[in-house]
């Protein structure tokens, strides 16, 4: 009975391609493919957020990073997919592990801002790169993969998959020792220490983790748009990404998932309806953050 | 030898002497109480001994070896456990899942990804069997947040007793607490020094009395005596400086 909904949603997801196909509905499939990669994004740092108790707020790096690895790479001629996603996921794991080793060594406002520091740093670093296109961004043409061609429905497939393997790997990993203690570091830190973890290892760990997941997404945010620009590294994009944690529920395993998929509906919607659309997610959050703490997935909890 | 051995050690923030050229050492099997006025010192000197803070000077030698540069976690690993003077324990859990994440720190390494915890049934048994010790195995699955005062200053004790430490740093474990209270974490100690060494640190001194082999005390980050209750009582130094008030009582 605990699978029946997520069963059926996810029949949903694989059943949409051809639907959309057939009822002229494509544009949708589209938008699900942006909110499974911002899905993937915001579960990356949930992980650290939310189950870490690390409040980064530079997640749009490794994000940004793993998109214009894409774009830079198969502008340099290297085309094969396989060589792109190794390098964008170890390139992202590695930015996050030099980010990590000096942030870490903060704690509360400090953290925060060094990590947006750190991000901002990144940002205007790829906006002086005037040969891969400064402020006006790039091109990120489709790499190959030799066992299919990528094209909007493989894209969608393979994201859903990517997407789907990243959650159950996240899920063994919050249930395992390391995840345990993940989270008993977020609850005391000064205990955890007293008993003999290295705290400082675990939670570099998880930032690592997160960071190179992240990458990953923003390879998917790469093949969707087949376009990058500096926008993808800004702060606003790391705000996008803590706003549907908040959302979707902070330290709630589906809260990456839901805030992504909600946060996304509601600014299609607004959009479509009025310009001040910033001014009804605000509300909205504000709400979420007032009356429910844990979020949309801690709502739907309490409901079931 | 000793167990755990302080050498000159001192400690200052910024312009104030905290610890001050402390020497103190602790013999295998002895209950140690080092007590002090207010600010002498003494969780400066616990925070020391456990790496949580880097020493100004001097050296912490524990078995013979010198671990002054220890990092806090590799302490614990060779057998140094402490409790906390305010209660510090994971609130939001129960009973059963704080032990079992004392008890995983010493049993292999916890960077494991993949399988699940909870199916390690031998973290249960361990848990279990140290709330028995301090007499929790009723409330093993209680939230800690429900227990009571006297409960969770229990648990603090368990916590470092799960890691199976050679010498056992005990903070005041009486703090806050009542008569009965008291008297019951005076049994649980005494019951714990037949296999364990315990520094204690503690204000309230019929405890401390009742309890301990030697007694340091520890004052303006000095220590100015130590020896065996009866010779601490004695002395006239530590009178003045600070049992007069409350040593009448004792």
């Amino acid at each position: 009975m605990r699978w029946f909904f997520p069963m059926v949603l996810l029949s949903l997801l694989l059943a949409f391609p051809p639907i959309a196909a057939a009822t002229g509905l494509e544009f949708y499939q589209g938008l699900l493919t942006k909110i499974m990669v911002y899905a993937l994004a915001a579960s990356s740092l949930n992980l650290i957020l939310g189950y870490g108790g690390m409040v980064s707020f530079g997640h749009a790096a490794y994000f940004g990073l793993g998109a214009y690895t894409v774009a830079i790479l198969m502008r340099e001629g290297v085309t094969s997919a396989w060589v792109i996603w190794v390098a964008a996921v170890g390139l992202s794991g590695l930015l996050a592990l030099l980010i990590g080793v000096i942030s870490l060594r903060t704690r509360g406002v400090y953290f925060i801002m060094i990590t947006l520091a750190f991000a901002q740093m990144i940002y205007y670093l790829v906006v002086s790169f005037k040969q891969y296109g400064g402020e006006d961004g790039l091109r990120a043409r489709r790499p190959e993969f030799g066992l299919f061609e990528l094209n909007d429905t493989t894209l969608y497939y393979l994201t859903l998959g990517v997407l789907l393997a990243a959650l159950y790997l996240m899920h063994r990993l919050v249930h395992s020792r390391f995840g345990r203690v993940l989270q008993a570091i977020r609850e005391n830190e000064s205990r955890a220490l007293a008993l003999g973890y290295p705290v400082f290892r675990f939670q570099l760990v998880a930032f690592v983790l997160a960071g190179a997941i992240a990458g990953l997404a923003g390879v998917l945010m790469a093949h969707y748009t087949q376009y990058v620009s500096p926008s993808l590294l800004a702060w606003q994009q790391s705000g996008h990404l803590m706003m549907m944690v908040i959302l979707g529920g902070v330290g709630q395993f589906w809260g990456g998932v839901l805030g992504a998929a909600v946060l996304s509906l509601v600014e299609e919607v607004l959009q479509d309806l009025t310009i001040h659309w910033q001014l009804g997610v605000g509300v909205i959050l504000l709400l979420i953050v007032l009356f429910a703490p844990q979020g949309l997935a801690g709502l739907l909890r309490r409901k079931v | 030898m000793s167990l755990l051995e302080l050498v000159g050690l001192s400690r200052h923030f910024g312009g104030l002497l905290a610890v001050n050229n402390c020497s103190l050492s602790v013999a295998p099997g002895e209950i140690h109480a080092l007590i002090g006025p207010n600010g002498a010192g003494k969780t400066t000197l616990i925070n020391l001994i456990t790496g949580v803070l880097k020493p100004s000077g001097g050296r912490v030698r524990f078995q013979g070896e010198d671990i002054t540069h220890l990092p806090a976690h590799l302490r614990v690993h060779r057998g140094l456990a402490r409790t906390f003077q305010i209660t510090n324990l994971f609130k939001n859990q129960t009973v059963r899942a704080n032990l079992e994440l004392a008890v995983q720190a010493r049993s292999g390494s916890s960077f494991r990804f993949w399988q699940p915890v909870a199916r390690e049934k031998h973290l249960t048994e361990a848990a279990l069997a140290v709330a028995e010790q301090i007499g929790l195995a009723q409330r093993f699955e209680v939230v800690v947040g429900q227990l009571s005062h006297g409960e969770q200053r229990a648990l603090e004790v368990g916590l470092a007793l799960a890691s199976r430490p050679k010498l056992l740093l005990l903070d005041e474990p009486m703090a806050g607490m009542g008569l009965e209270e008291s008297e019951k974490m005076v049994e649980l100690i005494a019951r714990l020094a037949r296999k364990h060494t315990i520094l204690l640190v503690e204000h309230d001194m019929g405890a401390v009395f009742r309890l301990a082999q030697r007694i340091s005390v520890l004052v303006y980050g000095q220590v100015i005596a130590s020896g065996s209750p009866a010779e601490i009582r004695a002395n006239p130094e530590v009178h003045k400086a600070y049992l007069g008030e409350e040593g009448d009582t004792a």
